[in-house]
């Protein structure tokens, strides 16, 4: 003990030194392990610390905007469903349900409340290559 | 008469300064072995898959650097030698710059990129600039799992000072076990020096074969270390994380393990800065170029100047064979730590957290991940560990570059 104490004190080993004594390698690996797990210790309690804090204030913002979006509620009646989106002939129900689902995640992420008016095909002005050319070459600086 | 003699005797020249009478010359058969073996690097590379994008170049510039008569690399450039710098201060590891730039070959020039320790750092901002924290950040115990997998390094450690190694050789092929390729080169670079029986390359060789690997060396420990029931739990979704968050993280990064460690600052505060790039937004092209081109750059100079070191009499040595066994006993005792400490957060958590994303804590990114999403998946199919083990995989790399750090605060070149 009092060796492994003795050696972590003068805790630098010169690349050169061979037959490294038992004392200097047990101190090595204690000291490796040791800093390597402060540090992301460390690194856990800070992330953790300002994960709750942008947790407690995304959820104050989000309490404020249902209590916001509840008051005016109550003198309203009933939200109007939004009518049927109008669906292009030829278009399939699976694409349309797949569409639909993804709007449904959005509004439930964003807490807006979308509505998917129409599906028609779009016949694209130019190809995707070109279109994903133009985008690279005038894209800011 | 004359021009006849005249011809063969200049044939005779041509035939004496050939590569070819290289090979029969003393010691020449050697190269001829290293060739083979680059050879065998490059059909692992090319046909089996294994790290191309490292492995090519790498068993390339071993071809090129056992070429006789071709000089591309002179290894006596490289040795350390006594010399007075400014203040009459004598530096006994002192390399001749000014002698490689005006008599290197084309792998000489390269190689000081990572003598001076330049590419590592900068493979670690396109990694950066690649990677998403977020599923470590939406689960920062994922660190834990990291920290403990770097045990793999340490071990080994251990070991190569059984086996008799000078201190520098113990730390370079301990670092191995962290499974970081990058960090291997520039740990090795830095300690490593002419009288040490192992080369950069022979590190670099080890550490990427055995990260191509990962998907056979680690399922075995894995499922001998977990029973069933723990290899089954499926683990909760993780909470999505703000991008505020995501631009807090590689700033607090660098700042605490670059106080902390100051030595791991140069490839942490990469790392992160090339995370910051990526997440700020404002940058994309710069982000774009740190991913794709800069990297690209980099991982071809890397490899090729990092294979030039793999002359055949530094890897037809015993050491080699040490290297090889050493290299695989620090990859498993890493995924054997990481399993462990996942066991350990398996009880502490009463089952909630499955033990199997420990052994992505070695780094190997995403490859380890991947093997944690896998072995998962044979014992429930719709279990989704790959962004639990993410988490666990990013850290490692995190917690890799602080060990690499703590093996430089501590031996002393």
């Amino acid at each position: 003990m009092y060796g492994l104490i003795n050696v972590l004190s003068e805790n630098v080993i010169h690349g050169s030194d061979k037959n490294l004594s038992g004392a200097t390698v047990t101190s090595v690996v204690i000291t490796g392990m040791v800093v390597v797990f402060i540090g992301l210790i460390l690194l856990v309690l800070f992330v953790t610390l300002y994960g709750k804090l942008f947790e407690a204030v995304n959820r104050r913002k989000e309490n404020k905007k249902k209590a916001e979006n509840a008051a005016p509620s109550v003198n309203k009646p009933a939200e109007a469903v939004p009518p049927a989106p109008v669906i292009e002939d030829g278009i399939e129900e699976e694409v349309v349900a797949v569409i639909m689902g993804a709007i449904e995640a959005m509004s439930a992420q964003s807490g807006k409340r979308l509505a998917l008016k129409s599906v028609k095909t779009v016949k694209p002005q130019r190809n995707a290559w070109a279109a994903a050319g133009i985008a690279d070459n005038t894209r800011p600086f | 008469m004359g021009i006849i003699s005249n011809f063969l005797e200049t044939m005779a020249d041509l035939a004496r300064e050939s590569g070819f009478a290289g090979f029969i010359a003393d010691d020449g058969w050697k190269n001829i072995i290293m060739i083979l073996i680059s050879f065998l690097f490059m059909y692992l590379a090319i046909a089996k898959g294994f790290e191309p994008l490292l492995l090519l170049p790498i068993s390339f510039g071993m071809l090129l650097t056992n070429l006789p008569f071709a000089e591309m690399y002179h290894p006596e450039f490289w040795d350390y030698i006594e010399a007075e710098e400014r203040g009459g201060v004598i530096n006994d590891h002192y390399i001749d710059y000014g002698r490689v730039l005006q008599h290197g070959g084309l792998l000489d020039i390269l190689y000081m990129g990572v003598k001076l320790q330049i590419y590592p750092p900068l493979i670690f901002l396109g990694i950066g600039a690649m990677t998403d924290f977020g599923p470590l950040i939406a689960n920062p115990k994922s660190f834990l799992l990291g920290a403990a997998a770097q045990g793999g390094i340490f071990f080994t450690f251990i070991g190569a000072a059984v086996l008799g190694m000078t201190a520098a050789e113990c730390g370079s092929i301990a670092i191995i076990g962290g499974a970081d390729g990058p960090t291997a080169i520039y740990v090795s670079s830095k300690l490593l020096s002419k009288t040490d029986s192992i080369g950069v390359g022979t590190i670099a060789l080890a550490a990427y074969t055995y990260m191509a690997l990962v998907p056979i060396i680690q399922p075995p420990i894995m499922k001998a270390l977990t029973t069933k029931k723990e290899r089954s739990v499926v683990m909760g979704q993780l909470r999505q994380v703000s991008k505020v968050e995501k631009l807090i993280f590689p700033i607090l990064v660098t700042v605490l393990i670059s106080l902390m460690v100051p030595s791991a600052a140069p490839l942490v505060g990469m790392l992160m800065f090339g995370n910051l790039l990526k997440e700020s937004g404002c940058c994309d092209r710069i982000a774009k170029t740190a991913q794709n081109e800069l990297m690209n750059i980099i991982t071809i100079f890397l490899g090729v100047s990092v294979g030039a070191t793999t002359r055949a009499d530094k890897i037809l040595t015993l050491s080699f064979g040490k290297v090889i066994l050493l290299g695989v006993i620090a990859f498993s005792l890493g995924t054997a730590c990481g399993v462990l400490f996942g066991k350990i957060m398996y009880i502490a958590t009463k089952g909630k957290v499955n033990p199997l994303i420990g052994s992505a804590g070695v780094s190997a990114v995403p490859m380890a991940a991947r093997v944690s999403q896998k072995v998962g998946q044979e014992e429930v199919p719709t279990n989704y560990l790959l962004m639990h083990a993410m988490g666990p995989n990013v850290a490692g790399v995190i917690g890799s570059a602080v060990a690499a750090g703590v093996l430089l605060s501590i031996i002393k070149v």
